[in-house]
């Protein structure tokens, strides 16, 4: 057991005292990133990125703190959908349909601590599966050459609207922007100039960070400003813990069920983790039928979005660790993180930085047994702080990220262009252009062009070897159909979700 | 005229895409020439690439979007006015006093009564000074508090 040894590697990394720290801290700040309305996963994520700068972390503690962060938002999003029917972030909407009819009949206490439980089944199971799925994909992906890389990068933007994404053009607008953003600065191979206009802070490009932490950080603010929710809304009340032992017993099929197939909806381009609180609710209503009482507070409603969404946070982690591209918003945002550690993300990874993926790894398990311990008897301060108003938290947020810029290079042409960014990304999100593409091809603009590069130096410029290996026309034949199914069966699940949803509310 | 807004947007990505792959044809040849891949190559396929997009945007646009008018446009051009006198003021004024005002003047904006939003605005200012400059000694710019 090859995997073991290392797995015990990665526990020796983890279990430092110090990174320990990290852990525990990430753990709750990502609980609280992921409770609070307005500030998303991947929000939350990028803010925290400048900070692990310039706290001069190393690699390995850096990128546990925010595995961990990522893992608590995940617990977290459940918080604010329980108690105020409002998702803390996307993949906790199903959660909304149970537990939110759960608190109301005021067994709000027990509709968040079996969801915690459920939260920490699903993610200890996609850990798991990572763990026996990472090594042998990051094996596969060593006999990828530049051109399947290519295609490789060409798929993950296809898929990344996601099988539910409304236009797969706008999606494509999104990527070309992104890689466009990444073109500015000297070309690596040649050393041209490009895009710079003689601005000397040009050239060597546009720091990522700065651009993500803008594009989330000051477009949330705006949107907040302009939805008036400074107020924040009320929220039910805790009531007694008269969770039964013999309740949480009851719903362990269901937690297995939902951990597994939030997994594969994890791994799998394109689905990610709503479409896995989807399906394993889906199908834990249609496994149990008239048994059930789903919609009106059934326990189960509660535990299978819940263990669906953390298996596939896990599984999401899979792409991205082992060929370098990420599924979803926030792995992407972890991808910057590992760029900016100077860490070339793919398979080598496995075998050059097996410290830190192995670290990352453990650091995910013992996340999950503190997040657990967090928050069964902490929720009641989580719940708290859930009332701190969007008027005053927002600022502070916006505050954190214009500090982190500002302290990775001491200068405001930094802030400006995070401001430029923050506007710009409030219009694009306005025209329902997703942000989430822009980044991508802001982290793999770069990757992408050095690919195209070594495959048509390797064929003497015939540019048909993009395409000329089975492996590669493959990864070309999904990234077609990533962009034609939405538009096809799109309409169709969005409209099942949406049904869902509606059933819960009116049934009240 | 239903889908102005992308119309719009698809026109000036038109535009952004014709300059940037005209610019991109305007670079020298690098020294020594260059196998299959030169400088401009990947600029031009974005180029490409995003002329299809937006005249897509052009021909087949979405539907509107709500766009904030009156107050709510002009409460988000305040907010995007204080963010920037917040950058421009942060190095002069220091960080304390700048960000008090900041966040402060975000916060009242945002529906908070003017008095407890900036003193959040001070406490949040003094505690993250304090954990940058003295916990994480991170110089944070002290301005006209130069001395304390």
């Amino acid at each position: 057991m090859e995997t073991l040894g290392f797995l015990m590697d990665g526990f020796a990394v983890a279990l430092t005292p110090y990174n320990l720290m990290f852990a525990l801290f990430g753990a709750f700040v990502g609980t609280l990133i992921g409770c609070l309305p307005g500030l998303g996963p991947a929000n939350g994520v990028a803010i925290l990125i400048p900070l692990a700068f310039t706290l001069g972390l190393p690699p390995e503690t850096a990128m546990i703190l925010l595995t961990s962060v990522y893992a608590g938002a995940m617990y977290g999003g459940r918080i604010s959908s329980i108690l105020l029917n409002i998702p803390g972030d996307e993949p906790a909407m199903m959660t909304c349909l149970d537990g939110y009819p759960m608190a109301k009949k005021g067994r709000a206490a027990d509709a968040l601590a079996i969801s915690a439980i459920a939260s920490f089944a699903g993610s200890l199971i996609g850990t798991l599966g990572l763990i026996m799925l990472a090594p042998v994909l990051a094996r596969f992906a060593l006999t990828f050459g530049p051109a399947e890389y290519f295609a490789l990068f060409l798929l993950a933007f296809a898929t990344l609207g996601g099988i539910t994404g409304k236009n797969p053009m706008k999606t494509v607008i999104a990527a070309a922007l992104g890689i466009m953003i990444s073109t500015v600065g000297i070309d690596i191979s040649t050393g041209t100039q490009r895009y710079t206009g003689g601005v000397l802070e040009l050239y060597e490009g546009i720091d990522f960070i700065l651009a993500i932490v803008g594009l989330f950080a000051i477009s949330e603010l705006l949107f907040f400003v302009e939805a008036r929710m400074g107020k924040g809304r009320s929220k039910v009340n805790m009531g007694k813990l008269t969770l039964t032992f013999k309740e949480i017993v009851s719903t362990i099929p269901t937690q297995l069920r939902g951990g597994v197939l939030g997994f594969i909806a994890g791994v799998l381009p394109g689905a990610g983790a709503s479409l896995g609180s989807f399906i394993s609710y889906t199908l834990e209503k249609s496994v149990l039928g008239k048994k059930g009482r789903f919609g009106e507070g059934d326990i189960r409603g509660v535990v299978a979005p819940e263990a669906g969404n953390n298996g596939a946070a896990s599984g999401a982690l899979v792409p991205m660790l082992t060929l370098g591209v990420p599924g979803s918003g926030t792995t992407a945002v972890l991808l910057a993180m590992l760029i900016s550690l100077n860490i070339t993300p793919g398979p080598l990874m496995f075998t050059q930085n097996a410290d830190i993926v192995w670290g990352v790894i453990a650091a995910l398990l013992i996340g999950n047994v503190l997040l657990l311990i967090l928050n069964i008897p902490m929720i009641g301060v989580f719940v708290r702080l859930l009332s701190v108003p969007p008027m005053y938290l927002l600022p502070i947020v916006t505050m954190v990220a214009f500090v982190g810029i500002y302290s990775i290079s001491h200068s405001t042409f930094d802030l400006y262009f995070m401001i430029l960014f923050g506007v710009g990304g409030y219009v694009l999100r306005k025209l329902e252009i997703p942000l989430v593409p822009i980044i991508l091809g802001l982290l793999l603009g770069p990757e992408m062009e050095k690919n195209l590069g070594h495959a048509l130096i390797l064929s003497d410029g015939d540019w048909t070897t993009l395409w000329s290996s089975p492996l590669s026309i493959g990864l070309w034949l999904v990234a077609g159909l990533g962009l034609v199914l939405p538009t096809l069966v799109g309409p169709i699940l969005r409209r099942r979700m949406r049904n869902a949803i509606k059933e819960g509310p009116v049934s009240d | 005229m239903t889908g102005l807004g992308d119309r719009i947007l698809g026109l000036c990505l038109l535009v952004l895409a014709v300059a940037y792959g005209w610019v991109a044809q305007q670079w020298p040849e690098p020294f020594g020439g260059t196998e299959g891949v030169g400088p401009e190559t990947f600029p031009t396929m974005l180029a490409v690439v995003l002329v299809v997009g937006s005249l897509y945007l052009m021909i087949k646009p979405d539907a509107d979007t709500q766009w904030p008018v009156g107050k709510t446009a002009l409460e988000l051009v305040v907010s995007i006015i204080v963010l920037v006198v917040y950058a421009l003021l942060l190095e002069p004024l220091g960080f304390v006093i700048s960000t008090t005002l900041a966040v402060g003047t975000l916060s009242w904006r945002m529906g908070a009564p003017a008095k407890s939003a900036f003193a959040i605005g001070l406490l949040s200012a003094v505690v993250v000074f304090g954990l940058f400059n003295y916990g994480l000694s991170l110089s944070l710019p002290t301005g006209l508090l130069g001395g304390f």
